[in-house]
């Protein structure tokens, strides 16, 4: 079985990054309104095995494990990939988590993050960007400044405590061996 | 008291001196780094960083919404110029491959850290070549010169704690001599630069805000 599909993820599998912005517990209007239509929750991986070539587009948060070259269009969505993912391709997503590698530019609507493990050849354009302790990565960042909460100028003065380790070069990335086509009604390959 | 006291004094002789660790990061005051934040607050500006990625300086970067460059100059080097060999200069070919940016790209900031400490100088002179050809007057250069006999074998890995602070720091333990590369030296090296401000600190380092005319 090569795509999943669930709308409860399970231990086994891994785990999306912090997919909503947070949210004010307790709303006073109880029909918040919202210019965005509500997005699914469903999640679908494609397979460490698989392999698409092409575009793929949908209304699913996304987690790669296998290998795509071409486009992932989720705009509305979240995008992971996974530790075993090797993506060369452009990325679109809502937040964009690289556990694996990228070749390609990535796009965010609110936020990038490059994991530990994660290496991205490429671009990155979002209005957050989160490089860990020990990633790769080699390209630019485009960064939107954050919205106006008050304060005129801005003045980052608090201590960065964080320890990040040197970056390594980049490597090509390992290839799978048997190209596979898949598709499911969530996530739409097109060659 | 009297046996108290020399044993204490004994186990005290046999202490070792303290040898301050290597990888042990030092948070110093940086003039020419607030100088730079005083020039580019407000503006949105594209900056080239010649350092590895650091987490916490993308995190504060992130604050002025400015678009970022991250090429690591060292490693790159490293990987291409073969260690143990005198001489093997990497020459105006590697520089103009080096950044693989579009033409028409032009640096605002570019992020020398103590880089320059760490290219010979026909080599400063070949990346300031390409430092020109990427920026336009007015852009603006940090960088950190030793003045040292020695310097750490691998640059400093710097992050920026606030617009006043740098936090230092060391790779490795190992050393190797430094260029101590003087002011007249850098900007004749650095041709189409001019030290716009530069700050000699107690620690033995020479900041400089350098800019293109």
């Amino acid at each position: 079985m090569a795509w999943k599909r669930d709308d409860q993820p399970t231990s086994s599998q891994p785990e999306p990054t912090p997919v909503t912005p947070p949210r004010p517990a307790a709303a006073p209007n109880p029909a918040p309104v919202s210019s965005e239509p509500p997005r699914r929750t469903e999640r679908a991986t494609i397979g460490p095995s698989i392999f698409i070539k092409g575009d793929l587009s949908g209304e699913e948060d996304l987690v790669i494990e296998g290998r795509v070259e071409g486009k992932v269009d989720l705009k509305q969505n979240n995008v992971t990939i996974g530790k075993n993912g090797r993506v060369k391709a452009d990325l679109f997503g809502r937040v964009v988590t690289i556990e694996g590698e990228v070749d390609g530019n990535v796009f965010a609507r609110e936020q990038a993050i490059l994991r530990q493990s994660g290496a991205i050849r490429g671009n990155i354009t979002a209005p957050r960007v989160v490089l860990e302790d020990g990633s790769r990565f080699k390209g630019s960042i485009d960064m939107e400044p954050p919205r106006e909460t008050g304060t005129s100028s801005p003045r980052p003065a608090e201590s960065h405590r964080e320890n990040v380790r040197p970056v390594e070069s980049l490597r090509e990335p390992a290839r799978a061996a048997e190209p596979v086509r898949s598709e499911t009604a969530g996530v739409k390959a097109s060659a | 008291m009297a046996w108290f006291s020399s044993a204490r004094s004994a186990a005290v002789r046999k202490e070792p001196p303290r040898v301050p660790t290597a990888v042990e990061p030092v948070v110093r005051r940086s003039l020419a780094l607030a100088a730079l934040f005083d020039e580019i607050r407000g503006r949105k500006v594209t900056v080239l960083d010649l350092g590895s990625a650091v987490g916490s300086n993308v995190e504060f970067l992130s604050h002025y919404g400015c678009k970022l460059y991250i090429e690591d100059l060292y490693a790159a080097l490293a990987s291409r110029v073969s260690t143990g060999e005198e001489g093997d200069i990497a020459g105006p070919e590697f520089f103009a491959e080096f950044l693989p940016v579009p033409e028409d790209t032009r640096f605002d900031v570019v992020l020398a850290w103590d880089l320059f400490n760490y290219l010979r100088r026909k080599e400063l002179a070949y990346f300031g070549e390409q430092l020109r050809r990427f920026t336009e007057p007015g852009a603006m250069t940090f960088a950190l010169m030793s003045y040292h006999k020695q310097i750490p074998a691998q640059p400093f890995r710097f992050k920026i704690q606030d617009e006043e602070h740098l936090i230092y720091d060391r790779r490795t333990a190992a050393e190797r001599p430094s260029p101590r590369f003087v002011p007249s030296e850098v900007t004749g090296l650095l041709k189409g630069f001019r030290v716009d401000r530069s700050f000699l600190l107690q620690h033995g380092i020479q900041e400089y805000l350098l800019v293109r005319e």
